[in-house]
């Protein structure tokens, strides 16, 4: 999981990316999930979905990232879901 | 392959369409570096129980039925409660 603090745009970049939008993310950590402000380092997220800032997303990582796509693609992080509530238990 | 504890689920409405229908909860590995993942369950695991959650995508894929899914993290198993083990 993560929180979209804002996108990249690349002019030059892969002719392998189409249509893509870059969004700058911070992934969670298990502190996030109790409520606390910290987050692992900003990584940068496909995203065929169209989330925006402050947007709470899930994101798969490593090799499953590039699944979606047909052609072999420079891909290791990509938002597959918007989340739109999280239901979690801090204690059991 | 990890131990969890199922903490709880989340909700989307615009996801993946191979996500579309699927039980998307929330697992926190008992190892304390690793972050809580969003774990694919089609077994049926509750908040509370521990699970076995894998990585590997290709199970996952399977899961959903769909080979173009970006799906990761799956339930492969829930642990039996520490009372019904064998000595």
């Amino acid at each position: 999981m993560g929180t979209v603090i804002g996108r990249v745009t690349l002019s030059v970049r892969s002719p392998r990316y189409a249509g893509e939008r870059l969004l700058l993310t911070l992934p969670w950590k298990r502190e996030t999930f109790a409520g606390e402000q910290k987050f692992d380092p900003a990584i940068v997220v496909y995203d065929e979905l169209g989330a925006n800032a402050g947007q709470q997303i899930g994101i798969s990582e490593g090799s499953e990232a590039a699944c979606p796509f047909s052609e072999p693609t420079p891909v290791d992080a990509y938002c597959s879901m918007l989340i739109d509530e999280i239901i979690y238990k801090t204690e059991l | 392959m990890r131990i969890a504890t199922i903490r709880g689920h989340v909700i989307s409405a615009v996801k993946h369409r191979s996500f579309y229908g699927q039980r998307l909860l929330i697992a926190v590995p008992e190892s304390p570096d690793v972050a809580p993942q969003i774990v694919l369950d089609t077994l049926g695991a509750g908040i509370g129980q521990r699970v076995m959650i894998s990585s590997d995508g290709s199970e996952a894929r399977k899961m959903v039925g769909d080979e173009s899914s970006p799906a990761r993290w799956a339930v492969c198993g829930i642990v039996d409660p520490e009372r019904s083990r064998t000595p």
